[in-house]
């Protein structure tokens, strides 16, 4: 659409190339797309969402020991409008969610995301009430690094995979890589059946709902009928 | 294993019982167990509202004490010369289940005769409420509010009684209650809806803002401590 | 207790208060004639996403022009609710939630948590231990308060402090991980001892540290302490009178810079701190220059406690020599069943607690930091494990300090107090 159907070198078919062949890429736009990504990955500006501990080794290789500046990233956007790469450090809470979403929102295209540490990737120790059970629910990741929190090189490691990512993108898949349904915004990033799948009660062990006192807590549900089953209800 | 504990589900899936005077140590002061000044004075003094006494680990000096009585007992503790509680370092609340009372916790400390004393009032499930001694330590302000959010028991006379760390609408309970489940009551879809639904916003706006003028004034009331009488030095 | 007084020659420049007032300032910057003459107040909301609220806090504030009338903090973007998941795990298990509330002393949080619990059940831990611990203790006393003499820096505008402090924090990141594996997240202690003996060579490491810490504290020092754009923006700012302190629930450096001679480790000794020589540093005016002055100084007397404490490091068993308590050694749980037995009683139980609770608090880099715990007869998880944040009830005060300031004041303040949310919203 637009533009981009107009360049020489967007099409269905790839077919051999030439500058200015049809379809496919193109030397061209190559050089175009090279061009381009060595700018974006060379001047990411993070956008730091640090809630926790996570935060801290965030900081920690900001500092001179690891010092992200050698990437360019050196310039922590704290203004979502100004920055490309929104690190998550930390666990959020669902009150903490609508915040982080509306983060996301509010950062320009081309944006990337990166989970770091395992409460934010998939919820971490943290598997109660009040936890999200890992942001992709609410914000399209790019990239999870483990840890607890991730050593710095854990995150400087995942800052390179988002360049690396960055590297084989192109502007001829321009709306591949920047869909995002705008009628999307500020809803959750999976749908229902998604959630209770990436949440469901793998790893989670039955004898982790008994108290000291041997009594496995039992609650209603709103409407009214009993929980047969503490973990699967 | 979860089996055998068939019995205990139903005291929780019946709901609450009705308090149990055998829960809480009952019975008066006995004549010369505590050695802590504190707890011998209030038995002299407020005899009939101290309900028990107990010493763990060796020097953690307990009493329980009759809700109906707690603002007095507090003022008591903070005014007179000897005891002068002037810091209250901690309210909490305990809920052991089993349809027991909850029981809130008070953790006070005298800089001036460097003592702390523990204590406690069981409130029975079906009228959780007490006292607030928010008006005597400002630092009870935030520690009720949490305790109410956690717990449900209302302190009456707080000015500000809404949810502290969970959000000002949630509905799924109070957490640290023993019959809430550690995952919540709603499921994870549901909880991830409602969480990006919710409106951060609405509940700062001018009339909010108003209000907490009114909490201020309220908080300085006739028993409120001394504000910049002194500049600086113990 | 003696009290040595330090004078640190630095005019106090009361035209440097907020709005050319004289210190301390009014509540209210000007008189209103006609108060029902509705002025334009703005509702601005700094955080929870913000570079200079120290995390997700969020400070809801009307303002009249650049000066706070109201400030609501508003708090729980990161209830993670350790207390009651703490309900769900054993007392060993529990260990390793405690670094990730305060994560920027967590060996602090480590300490004081399984001294709760041996206070409970009556265990008392080797000498070695103990000293030990309070090694681990003061060595995170300093950690936390390089954290946050850097970040404080930031919000003031200093950035080359944060590069230092960061940097010597970085030497003991070293030293938490030789020591534990982990930079952060120690998890060192275990009911009864410690996870593991202090390896070969630990100490040399931290006599290393000793020796060229406090030239970087001096060199910061150097930066800060008398320099006017600090001291316009942090005297006079914030202040608090001793009496109002003590009924807020100040503790910690907040409150000895009002002037209330009250550390735990002085007035509520445990491991032997009565007999180490240290000075706690007491304020005079209670702002935010002050409370600086008492975090500075306490790294100094910490610095002093390590000393002393690397010195009387007695040798022995780290560990309580009882089986019921400690985990026995892998050789012998390979070899011997009677502790193939105990290694998995420990493991798929725990430990047996009598009936009771325990409130044992410490002096926390933030304040006075109690833990709670509450335990059945014969209970292998706790019925109630609280923990008193120092950090919640010092921010709680936010509204007194802030309020009359302006909307740069409040975020010195907001720094000076020195939280961390993970320990309030816990």
């Amino acid at each position: 659409m637009g533009l981009m159907d107009k360049l020489p070198g967007v099409g269905a078919t790839p077919t051999s190339g030439g500058i200015f062949g049809q379809g496919g890429p193109t030397f061209l736009t190559s050089k175009i797309d090279a061009i381009v990504n060595w700018g974006r990955l060379n001047s990411l500006w993070p956008m730091p969402f640090g809630t926790a501990c996570c935060a801290i080794e965030m900081m920690a290789s900001a500092a001179s020991d690891f010092d992200v500046a050698r990437f360019g990233m050196e310039r922590m956007s704290f203004s979502p409008r100004q920055a490309d790469v929104l690190i998550c450090a930390g666990r959020v809470p669902y009150k903490l969610a609508p915040v982080l979403r509306r983060i996301w929102d509010q950062m320009p295209q081309p944006k990337w995301c990166i989970s770091m540490g395992a409460c934010a990737s998939t919820g971490g120790v943290f598997d109660v009430y009040s936890m999200v059970q890992g942001i992709d629910t609410i914000v399209p990741v790019d990239v999870y690094i483990p840890g607890c929190p991730p050593r710095p090189e854990g995150l400087i490691y995942g800052l390179m995979m988002i360049q690396e990512k960055i590297r084989q993108e192109s502007l001829s898949r321009h709306y591949e890589h920047r869909s995002e349904d705008p009628l999307l915004v500020a809803r959750p990033n999976a749908d229902k059946e998604e959630i209770e799948g990436l949440t469901g009660p793998f790893g989670n062990s039955t004898r982790q709902e008994q108290l000291s006192t041997g009594v496995v807590p039992r609650g209603e549900t709103p409407d009214g009928r009993t929980r047969r089953n503490p973990i699967y209800d | 294993m979860t089996d055998d504990m068939r019995g205990a589900f139903d005291a929780v899936d019946q709901g609450p019982r009705p308090s149990d005077p055998v829960a809480a140590p009952s019975g008066r002061l006995p004549a010369a167990v505590s050695l802590h000044p504190t707890i011998v004075a209030l038995g002299r003094r407020f005899g009939e509202a101290v309900l028990g006494q107990v010493v763990n680990a060796g020097d953690q000096h307990v009493v329980w004490i009759d809700p109906a009585a707690t603002f007095d007992i507090m003022q008591w503790l903070r005014d007179d010369p000897d005891q002068a509680y002037d810091m209250m370092s901690d309210v909490t609340g305990i809920d052991y289940g089993h349809g027991r009372p909850v029981e809130v916790v008070y953790q006070m400390f005298s800089t001036r005769h460097k003592h702390a004393l523990r204590v406690r009032c069981a409130l029975p499930l079906d009228a959780m409420e007490i006292d607030s001694v928010v008006s005597l330590w400002r630092s009870a302000d935030w520690l009720e509010r949490e305790v109410y959010d956690l717990f449900g028991v209302s302190f009456r006379g707080h000015p500000n009684m809404i949810r502290i760390l969970m959000p000002f609408d949630y509905d799924e309970g109070h957490p640290l209650r023993k019959d809430f489940p550690l995952r919540g009551r709603y499921s994870r879809a549901e909880q991830t809806r409602r969480a990006l639904n919710q409106e951060v916003d609405r509940f700062y706006t001018e009339d909010v803002l108003g209000q907490a003028r009114e909490v201020q004034e309220v908080l300085e009331g006739p028993t409120a401590p001394p504000r910049r009488t002194e500049e600086g030095g113990a | 207790m003696a009290q040595k007084t330090v004078t640190i020659p630095v005019t106090r420049n009361p035209e440097m208060g907020p709005g050319g007032r004289l210190v301390p300032s009014p509540l209210m910057p000007f008189e209103v004639e006609n108060p029902d003459l509705g002025s334009e107040r703005m509702l601005i909301n700094i955080g929870p996403q913000h570079p200079a609220t120290h995390g997700v806090l969020r400070l809801v504030c009307e303002l009249d022009g650049e000066t706070v009338t109201k400030v609501v903090p508003d708090i729980g973007y990161l209830h993670s609710s350790f207390e009651k998941l703490g309900e769900y795990r054993t007392w060993n298990q529990i260990v390793p939630l405690t670094d990730r509330m305060d994560y920027l002393a967590p060996l602090i949080y480590n300490c004081a948590y399984v001294m709760s619990v041996e206070k409970l059940m009556g265990i008392e831990v080797t000498e070695r231990c103990k000293v030990a611990r309070v090694i681990l203790m003061e060595m995170d006393r300093i950690f936390g308060h390089l954290l946050w003499l850097g970040t404080t820096a930031i919000d003031v505008g200093a950035f080359t402090p944060f590069l230092y402090s960061f940097q010597e924090r970085e030497r003991i990141y070293d030293l938490h991980e030789t020591l534990t594996g982990a930079r952060i997240t120690t998890s060192a202690t275990r009911i009864g001892g410690m996870m593991a003996d202090l390896p070969e060579g630990w100490t040399d490491q931290l006599r290393a540290f000793l020796r060229t810490f406090p030239d970087t504290l001096a060199e910061i020092d150097r930066l800060l302490t008398r320099n006017q754009i600090h001291i316009g923006r942090t005297q006079g700012v914030g202040a608090i009178s001793a009496a109002e302190a003590i009924n807020y629930g100040f503790t910690g450096p907040n409150l000895r810079a009002a002037g209330v001679d009250y550390d735990v480790r002085k007035d509520r000794p445990y491991y032997d701190y009565e007999t180490y020589d240290f000075e706690v540093p007491i304020g005079q005016h209670g702002d935010c220059y002050d409370r600086y002055l008492c975090r500075m100084e306490e790294m100094r007397q910490s610095v002093r406690i390590l000393h002393q404490a690397l010195d009387r490091l007695p040798g022995g068993p780290i560990n309580v020599e009882d089986p019921n308590i400690s985990l026995p050694s892998k050789t012998d749980a390979m070899s011997d069943m009677e502790s193939m037995i105990h290694h998995f009683k420990l493991i798929m139980e725990g430990i047996p607690a009598p009936e009771g609770d325990c409130y044992y608090a410490v002096e926390g880099s933030k304040g006075e930091l109690g833990m709670y715990v509450v335990a059945e007869e014969g209970g292998t998880k706790p019925v109630r494990w609280r923990i008193r944040p120092p950090s919640f009830v010092n921010l709680s005060v936010i509204p007194r300090l802030a309020e009359g300031h302006l909307v740069a004041d409040l975020i010195m303040i907001n720094a000076s107090l020195d939280i961390v949310l993970g320990e309030i919203d816990r």
